[in-house]
This record gives structure tokens, sequence and C-alpha cells, in this order.
């Protein structure tokens, strides 16, 4: 696979694909860009014309009282044109961001364990969220100001240029010199501002520290150390964040200083000319006002370089997800045939499973027949959840293959192999939604009926109608934090909710007291019968009833059989049933 | 259990909090003056500029009547060019100034601010940090914070510039010309109304957005978190409804926010147009008139003034959000800030140079939360120099034993006493110095091996640190790392096994030279056997000649002690050595059983 990286491939996903979809909106939107534009460069003129009129004397009152309605309605066309070119420009942006989320989330609904075990929710998150930002940015403003600046200098340029050559000139030589300055500047002022980020999180990764460590702060009572080393941290800041002041603060004076020069500069060409008669007050003032009209499309050229460079560069990143490829997806398009639900015996044959260099699992022979209930035992990190896992097709094996009734999982659409297995994980994920749709999560509709029948099996719901709002609860940051226990019955209830096939239940008994978990497993007696069940646990009372016991030791099968062979003979199995006997001796006495 | 936080959206002004956040202003109140007065001087020059403008064009360009020559007018331009500069100059410095002086101070009262909120954080109550994430605790020192040096920076200062800036236009208006001047102050409500309808709406907008994005965000996590889970139900296809009904209510929101921003711009492109119709109408009556009031230099000026005046207000939405952000972080900053702190140290504390390490349990109940009792009535004596162990089910109350001798809680009835005085009557850092704490998953800081053996302490030399790592059997390791004592941990550095942390903190407890041992000696997975028999080893050494009290759940570490205490539902029931328990057949001789089959 390495070779690959090395490869320099062409993304599938370009940003032109999502512009091509609103081709109309932004030809509209370059229009409105042109004529607000051409407008605002033609106001001056009417300036000119009444300067002129008003230095020469001998109009009427009409006559000014006309450039005065005349500038009214000019400006008037020109922001109703500057109001559609934001409304669409802008909106764009936001229409593209969009449907560049939506890709990326559904992309991500595709990608599998491999993906999710290699990245880091924050930084998936920050490529949604800042990343995927500046792309907007990219799009929206960098349209906008782009075409706003590079028609304002053509037209106004051009316009320069027919009334006064020398004038011009001196505009051509000032403002891109401006520009130029502006875009220097900024990078100066991106690379300290990264410096001060940089030492911020510095700051943040101590006081992080400090606070997940505050017991052994207290203990060794050196809170005084830490505050020292923390403020000698933020004196770095201060320095850093002085350093980036130095170039950052006078960014605007410089700006107005250049525009500064920039009227004197014409005060001194164009006045000379007044006086020589060369040229006429009005275009005088009419220069002046170009150099008002332009001195924003300066500044933003550097700043939308800026931008766009930004966006490229999160554009890349965010292509990174875009082009990540799930290793584990169907082999065959889903809907090409109507296969057969996975029904039968559940046959490990030779299975190896290497994860991040250490073997995982090795030579595992195991068939589960149809119906059985197989009881899994072993240390922790002995490797039984991810055994129960390449049923479902979570994870891959290295080598050797899983078989359900005779053919290989791989073979299964992966949404038709899910759906008969249900699984109760370890550490259930609970969603921040209500109980109901929590338990519900695996049906195609929160069947109420269905909910509160496995909230019964699963002893939950006593816990429930404790609850104010019952089965409507919130759970999670802003409602209700559940128990161990509540947990683990919320989860039992979500898999047997969907009533598969085969119910595969991950130590869900852990945190949930003996009696309790008898009358689960009474309950659920009744309904594994019909289906292959495999329970996993680190409590013989929950692995006593079951058909087949193994014990997973370093990834190998070490033991196998029924709890009455299983406790005759020596090994971890007859160790763990000793212990927890003593152990619900000394319970028992008080 | 974490406790939900509650939400802050924050008023524009709170009177009640900007006091406090002068109280750190005080300090700095001379720079903030002197950059006060630059922004006052910045606001003049800036405002007479135009008026240079008017002068080069009423006297030396248009001419005028005096007859100038055309060298003599050229000379003028000249003249008033360079003074034009001049002032530029000027108001360069000055914004420069004012504005690195500003930043100055913000920075160092954000500084103040900072120290003290961490210096809180760090000693408020355990119960505190078990009720709040250590994520949410950041966000006080982090993002609060800055939110409040935004305020200073860009809220306050641009507030001030701007109304300083405005009031110095409006005065050189009336100057120039009363007439236009306050033709001109009519429209001005208007404006204010017309901006305030839009800045209100655009508020709003950018409300829901913000809200919306939350949402959105929150969704989002929680799906790549549970993205098995969801695959593990065929949910994909739903949760994919579910995202798209956030991101185009997002979306939904942003079109209403960029409808309102489409508005402001032109909106002012329209009343700028008003504004400069009436100066010509107006001013341009005026010079047809043949007033004297009313040059085409004044109307020129006026078309500046206008451009001015209308600059500041364009931001004023935004800085009206950075004031409503900071008042809800310095809220919840000062709500940290008066969180009450639960184990205070007495007035007058005794002195410690050693304790000679005798520690008693006298009648002692205790629990974390309202009564809910995990000591009843517990006492006990250990005299110096002893070793005991104390052994019970879970439950027990074993490990709160450590955390009251450390005094990390008080105890609600009886009292604990080292040296046969009460630990409140020490200074906390005194008693927890002369007390070393072991346990097995001890917490290791980023930085060097010698760092978190020292924890900085800058007495320490680094043979004491050598000679402590080689007396608990960490030497071996540590020599082997690639930069030995001086190789980085934690954070871009290697990650040590589980084995490794406990002999570093071991020898970390041991360059502290405690009178008393307080060791958690819980049964961990994951240690291979080797470790294991340095890790005794380290121990039975440090022990020696120290009082010592472990937490036992080993067969081994109970063998070697003086003395055993057994406890049960919070309270002593059984106490002997090892042989003397073993007779009673007692609920001891059970545990013992139990330990004996415990897998390794």
């Amino acid at each position: 696979m390495g070779f690959q990286n090395s490869v320099k491939k062409q993304s599938k996903h370009a940003l032109l694909d999502y512009l091509r979809a609103h081709t109309r909106r932004v030809v509209l939107g370059v229009t409105a860009v042109t004529f607000s534009v051409l407008i605002g460069v033609l106001i001056p003129f009417i300036t000119r014309f009444a300067v002129d009129d008003l230095v020469d004397g001998g109009v009427r009152w009409s006559t000014i009282l006309g450039y005065a309605c005349a500038y009214l309605a000019a400006a008037l066309c020109s922001a109703s044109f500057g109001l559609w070119m934001r409304k669409l420009l802008l909106s764009l942006g936001h229409r593209i961001e969009y449907e560049i989320r939506r890709d990326i989330f559904a992309h991500l609904t595709r990608l599998d364990y491999y993906f999710y075990s290699r990245q880091r929710t924050g930084d998936l998150m920050t490529k949604m969220t800042s990343d995927l930002n500046a792309v907007r940015e990219f799009v929206g403003q960098g349209i906008l100001q782009g075409a706003r600046t590079s028609i304002g200098f053509v037209l106004a340029f051009g316009i320069m240029f027919a009334i006064n050559v020398r004038m011009a000139l001196v505009m051509l030589f000032l403002l891109p010199t401006t520009s130029l300055l502006f875009f220097l500047l900024l990078r100066i002022i991106r690379r300290r501002y990264e410096e001060t980020q940089e030492q911020f999180s510095i700051i943040s990764n101590y006081s992080q520290e400090s606070f997940a460590g505050i017991r052994t702060i207290r203990g060794y009572g050196i809170e005084d150390r830490q505050n020292a080393h923390f403020a000698r941290l933020n004196e770095t800041y201060i320095d850093l964040k002085m350093a980036l002041s130095r170039v950052e603060r006078p960014l605007w004076p410089a700006m107005s200083m250049l525009f500064s020069i920039g009227v004197v500069l014409i005060l001194w060409i164009g006045g000379r000319q007044v006086v020589a008669g060369e040229l006429s007050v009005g275009a005088f003032v009419q220069f002046m006002q170009y150099l008002f009209i332009l001195q924003w499309p300066m500044l933003a050229l550097g700043w939308t370089i800026n931008l766009l460079q930004r966006g490229l560069t999160s554009w890349k990143r965010i292509q990174s997800i875009l082009d990540a490829e799930p290793q584990i997806r169907d082999e065959t398009p889903a809907e090409s045939e109507e296969t057969a639900p996975p029904r039968g015996d559940i046959v490990f044959d030779r299975v190896r499973l290497d994860m991040g260099g250490v073997t995982a699992l090795d030579d595992i022979q195991l068939t589960v027949a149809r119906g059985e209930t197989l009881g899994i035992t072993g240390p922790t990190g002995s490797g039984k959840t991810v055994l129960v896992w390449l049923i479902a097709r979570l994870i891959e094996p290295t080598d050797g293959r899983v078989l359900i009734g005779g053919r290989d999982v791989r073979s299964f659409p992966l949404q038709t192999l899910r759906r008969y297995v249900g699984i109760a994980p370890q550490e259930a994920f609970l969603f921040s939604d209500t109980l109901a749709n929590n338990i519900a999560f695996g049906l195609e509709e929160t069947d109420l009926e269905k909910v509160f029948t496995a909230a019964e099996v699963a002893e939950l719901s006593p816990d429930i109608e404790s609850f104010p709002k019952r089965y409507e609860t919130l759970l999670g940051e802003r409602g209700v934090t559940l128990s161990g226990g509540q947990r683990q019955r919320t989860a039992i209830s979500r898999a047997i909710a969907r009533n598969p096939a085969i119910l595969i239940l991950d130590d869900v008994f852990s945190a949930i007291d003996t009696q309790t978990e008898a009358n689960i497993q009474a309950r659920l007696g009744s309904v594994m019968t019909e289906r292959t069940s495999i329970v996993i646990s680190h409590r013989v009372s929950s692995l006593r009833h079951a058909d087949r016991i193994i014990v997973l030791e370093n990834g190998r099968i070490t033991q196998q059989g029924t709890h009455r062979e299983l406790v005759e003979q020596p090994g971890y199995y007859r160790d763990l049933d000793e212990v927890q006997r003593l152990e619900a001796r000394l319970e028992t006495e008080s | 259990m974490i406790a939900p936080e509650p939400e802050i959206h924050g008023k524009l002004f709170d009177w009640g909090l900007t006091r406090r956040l002068l109280a750190y202003v005080r300090k700095y109140r001379l720079m903030l003056f002197i950059a006060v007065v630059f922004i006052l001087f910045m606001a003049l020059v800036n405002s007479f500029m135009p008026v240079l403008l008017k002068v080069a064009i009423d006297d030396y360009l248009v001419g005028g009547e005096d007859g100038l020559s055309s060298a003599e007018r050229i000379a003028g331009i000249t003249r008033i060019g360079l003074f034009y500069i001049g002032m530029a100059a000027l108001a360069f410095l000055f914004r420069y100034v004012q504005s690195y002086l500003m930043a100055w101070t913000a920075e160092h009262i954000i500084y103040d601010m900072r120290a003290d909120i961490y210096e809180k954080i760090l000693r408020l109550p355990l119960r505190y940090m078990d009720r709040n994430p250590v994520g949410r605790l950041m966000t006080r020192v982090t993002s609060d914070v800055d939110a409040m040096q935004k305020m200073v920076t860009d809220g306050l200062v641009g507030l001030i510039a701007d109304l300083f800036a405005l009031f110095a236009i409006m005065g050189f208006m009336v100057y120039l010309s009363p007439r236009l001047a306050f033709t001109l102050f009519a429209v001005f409500p208007v404006l204010f109304a017309v901006m305030a309808w839009i800045n209100r709406n655009t508020r709003r907008a950018h409300r829901q957005v913000r809200y919306r994005q939350s949402a959105l965000n929150a969704y989002l996590q929680e799906m790549i978190t549970g993205m098995l889970t969801v695959q593990m139900f065929n949910r994909e296809q739903r949760v994919r409804e579910r995202f798209d009904e956030r991101n185009s209510s997002l979306r939904e929101g942003w079109i209403e926010a960029v409808r309102w921003v489409s508005y402001f711009f032109p909106a002012m492109e329209i009343l700028n147009a008003v504004s400069i119709a009436l100066v010509l109408g107006v001013g341009g009556a005026a010079i047809l008139a043949g007033s004297d009031a009313v040059t085409i230099g004044v109307v020129v000026a006026f078309l500046a003034y206008i451009r001015d005046f209308f600059r500041p207000l364009e931001d004023l939405s935004e800085k009206s959000t950075v004031f409503q952000t900071a008042m809800a972080s310095s809220e919840r900053i000062f709500g940290l800030m008066d969180e009450p702190e639960d184990v205070l140290d007495p007035k007058e504390p005794v002195p410690i140079d050693h304790f000679r390490g005798a520690v008693a349990f006298e009648h002692v109940a205790f629990a974390y939360v309202d009564e809910d009792w995990v000591l009843r009535d517990l006492s006990f004596r250990i005299d110096p120099g002893e070793s005991v162990a104390i052994v019970g089910a879970t439950g027990a109350g074993k490990t709160s034993i450590i955390s009251l001798i450390s005094r990390f809680y008080d105890v609600q009835r009886g009292c604990v006493k080292v040296d046969d005085r009460d630990v409140r009557a020490y200074r906390q850092v005194d008693l927890r110095r002369r007390i070393g704490v072991v346990i097995q998953d001890p917490f290791i800081f980023s930085g060097s091996i010698a760092s978190n053996i020292s924890l900085h302490n800058p007495d320490v030399t680094r043979e004491q640190i050598v000679q402590a790592a080689r007396y608990v059997n960490a030497h071996r390791f540590i020599e082997k790392l690639p930069d030995g004592y001086d190789t980085r941990v934690q954070e871009r550095g290697i990650t040590l096994s589980t084995g490794q942390k406990q002999l570093l903190a071991l020898a970390r407890a041991l360059v502290q030279n405690p009178d008393i041992l307080l060791i958690l000696d819980e049964a961990t997975a994951n240690v291979d056997t080797e470790s294991e028999q340095l890790i005794q080893e380290a121990l039975k050494r440090l022990m020696k000649g120290r009082t010592s009290i472990v937490i036992a759940h080993r067969l081994s570490t109970i063998r070697g002690v003086n003395r055993i205490i057994v406890m049960k539902h919070g309270r002593k029931i059984e106490e002997g050595s090892h042989a003397e328990l073993i007779q009673q057949e007692g609920y001891y001789r059970r545990l013992y059983e139990l330990l004996a089959h415990q897998p390794a």
C-alpha cells in the first residue's frame, strides 16, 4: 500500500464542480458587480461638473439641483446593484459551504473503523469548521472582492487615463505599491500570528495538564511552582503578542498615511495643472474621489489574495477526507442482487487479525451453530470484542474467513448483514436524544410498542418510570446522565429492539448487580432460544447458562466447553469461578 | 457526576461586572490615560486635514480675487501639501503609539486576569473539579479571557476613538459652515435610525447563525464519535437526513444574515449620497447667491467629512457583538472567581520542620456528598516509623483515608491528627510536602524524565535525581531511553509503560524525602512480572524507617507490614498482625483467601 502514497493522485473532488452547478448565480452576480462598479466610477463626473459650474458661476440653482438629483439617482442604482451582488455572491458561499458539508458528512458515514481509529475527532471537526469557513470565504468573498477589485481597477484607470495621463500614471504607481505593501505586511502578520497561536496552545495545554493533574500538584504542594511557570509562559506570550502588535498595529495607520501621500501628490501635480489652466477644479476633485474609490479595492486586493491562499490550503485538507476510501465496503453494488439473509451457522475459518502491528487474534477456528448461545470470557485485551466485530464486518480479518450459513460475510451487502446482527457494545454510545429514540435507534421508525417491550426485557422500565419525563427524557450534556448500569441496559434494549437473528452482548452486565442480571437473563432466555446469541462476560453468572463457553487468552482460544466441563479442568475459567464464589461469600457476610 | 453548564447570553453592558473589570484596569490607568490623550490628538489631527484641502482649493486653485501670480499659487499649493504630509505623519504617529500602548495595556490586564483565574482553579475544592470537566475550566483561561482582551483592544478603544472622531468632525463642520453643518445634522437621526434597525436585525440573524452552528457542530461531533454505532445499526441514511436538517437550517440562517449585511452597505451608500446631494444643493445655492459663508473648498471638505463620518458606523455591529461576548465571558470568569473554597489554611499555622510521623484518626466521620457516609466513627493510631496496611472490600472507605491525611477534604466529624495536632492546624502546602503519596496510575507531566522526578524543584540537584532513581530501580530503564534523564515524555515525547510510570512516581516521592508515606497499592493490569518485582522491592526500601500507610490489595504488601487494620463499610472491624488475624478466623481470613485466588 505504501507506494500508492508516493504517487501523486489527482483528487476526484474539485471545487470547480461545486461552482459549476451555480453558473447562473455567478454570472448574475458578476454582472451586478460590473454595473455597481461602473456607476460608482461614473458618479465623480457629476461632482466634477457641479464643481466646475460653481467655479465658473453663471449657472442657475436649478442646474445644481439637477446635479444633486442625478447624484442621488446614480447612487440609488449603484446601491441596488450593490445589494444584488452581495446577496447573490455571499449567499453563494453559504450554499456551496452547505453542499460541501453535506458531501463530507455523507462520506463520513461510509468511512470505516480503520479511518476513525487513525483520525482524531478534533482534527475532523477543525476540517469541517474552520477549514470549511475558509473555503466559504474563498468562494463568497473571493469572487465578490476579486470581481470588484479587478473590474474597479480597469474601469477607474480607463477613465483616469482618458482624463489626465500624468495623474493617472501617478496613481498607477502609488496604488499597486500599496497593495503589494499591504500583502507583504499581511504575510508577516500571519507568521507572527501563528507564533502567538503556538504559544497559546502551549499555555492551554499547560493549564489542561494542571487541571487534570490537580491532585498530584496539591499532593506535592507545588502550586507556587505551577503558578510561576504559568506566569513565565504567559510572559513569553505577551512578548510574542507585542512583536505581533509592532507589525500589526501600524498596518492601518500606514495605509492612511499612504493615502495622504496620494492626496498630496494629486494636490501638487493636479494643482500645478489647475493653475496652468490645463485642468479644471472639477476634474481635480474628480481625481481626488477616484483615490478614495480605489482605496478599498487596493487593500482588498492584498486581503483577497490572502483569502484565496488560505481557502486553497483548507480545500486541500477537506479533499483529504473526501478522498479517503473505506476499506470495508460492499464488494458489489448493494442493489445489484437481492441476497438471501445471513442465516445459519457462524464459522470462523482460521482467522487471524493484526491490529497496529500486534496480533489481536490468531488461529481462530470456531463454529457457532444456529440458535446456539455461546459464552466468551478471558482477560482484558485478549481479543473478545474484535472477535464479535468480525461477524458484523466492523473490522476485517487479516487472514482466514468468517462465514455465515456457508457464505463469506464479505459477499453480503453491508446493510443486509448488519440488519441481522444486533450488538450491545461494551461502551454503549448514547446519543443526546430522548431515551425512546435511543432505544429505537436501530429501528426504521420509533415504534413505541417495541421500545416498551425491549425496555421491559432489559429491566430498564422501572428506571424509566422514575424519570419525570419517562421515555421522553433527554440524555447527554443537556439532559440526564445515566448510571453505568442504566447505560448498559439501554444498550441491551437497543440491541434487542431490532429483533436480530444474531444477538451479541459485549460485557453489558459488568455494572449491573447480579440479581437484576439474573432477571434480564431469564427474560432474554425466552428470546434467545430462537436466535444465535453470543455473550461476552467476566462473570461466571452470565456465562454458566450458555450452551458452550470459550476462553480467549492472548488472541487464542485456550479452553472450550460447557460450564460444568470447564470448572472441572484447571485453567482460567476455574480460577475465575473460584474467586467469584469467594467474593460472593464476603459480600453476603455482614 | 458532571453538572450542566448554565447558559449565559450576556448583556451589552453590566455595571456590576464593569466595576470588577475596572479593578484590573486601575493598575494601568496612567498608560490608559496617555493612550486616550493620544486618541484625542489623533481625532483632532485627522479631522483637521480636510480644512487644509479647503484652503488649497479656495485660496490657490480657484484663485480668489486677490489675484495671486501663478508662481505664488504653486508655492502655496506646495506649502499646503507639505503641511498636509506633516499632519498625516503626526496622525500616523499618534495612531500607532496609541494603539501600541493600548495593546500593551490590554495584554497586561489580561495577563493579570489569566494568572488570577489559573491560581484560583488550583485552589478550587476537589468537589468542584469533579463536577466540572477540564475542558470547561480550560475555556475560562482561554476563550473567555480572549473575549475580554478583544473588548479592551477593539471594543473599548474603538468606541472611544470613534466617538472622538465623530465629535471632532462635527466640530470642524460647524466651524467651516454652520449652515451646511446643521443641514447635514438633520439627516443624522435618520441615519442612526436606519443603522440601528439594520444593526439590530443583523445581530439577531448572526445570533441565530451562531446558535444553529453550535447545534450543527454538536451533532457532528456526536456523530463522528458514534459513527461505528451508527454503522452497526444501519442508520447511515437517517443520520444523513438529520444532519441535512441542521445543515440546511444553518444555510438558511446564513442567507438571512447575508440579506441584512447586503442591505447595510447599500443603505450607507444611499444615505451617503443623500448627504452629498444636500451639500451640493444647499452649498451650491449659497455659492451662487454669492454668500461668503460657503465656498467650493468648503463643499469639497464636506465631501471628505461625510466619508469619514460614515466609516466608524460600518463596524458598529461587530463592536456591539464584541461587547456582548465579553460581558458573557466576564460573568463566567467572575462566577468562577466567586466559587467558595472549602479547605482553608489556618490564620496562624503551626510551622513544620519535620514530622515524627504519628498519625491518628479520632472518631472520624466523612462523606463526599451530603449524608452519604464513607467513613463512620473511624478511630486508629499509628506510631512514628510504624507500617500499617489497611484492607477491606471495595467501597469500605480505604482510599478516603489517604485523602484525609493529606487534607484534600475536611472531615465532617472527629479529627485527623498528625504529630498529635489536627491537620487543620498546619498550612496545607507544609503538610503535604512532608507526606509522600504513591499511587498506581501516577500523573506524568509533559516535560523531561528529570523534571517529572524533581517536579521542577530548584533545590533538587541532578545527582539527587539520579540517586533517587537508582534507589527505586528506575535508573536502569531511564538510562536506556534515547536522551536518558532528559528524554521528553507525554506530549510530543515518548509514552511510558504503566510499570515505568510507577517507578518514576516512586523516585518522585523519594526525592521529596517525606516523613509519612501513603501508598495506594491497587492490583494493576499491564505490569509485567519483572517490573512488578522491581516495584515491590523499591516500595520496601522506601517504607524503611518511615511511617507508612498502605491501602493494600496484594498479599505481598500486606505480609510485610507491622499491623493490619481491616475495614468494612467505613468502620474498623478487625486489627492486628497477619498471624493474629488469620487465627481469628474472621473477615480478614476470608479476604485473605480471596486475594490468594485472585489471578495475578
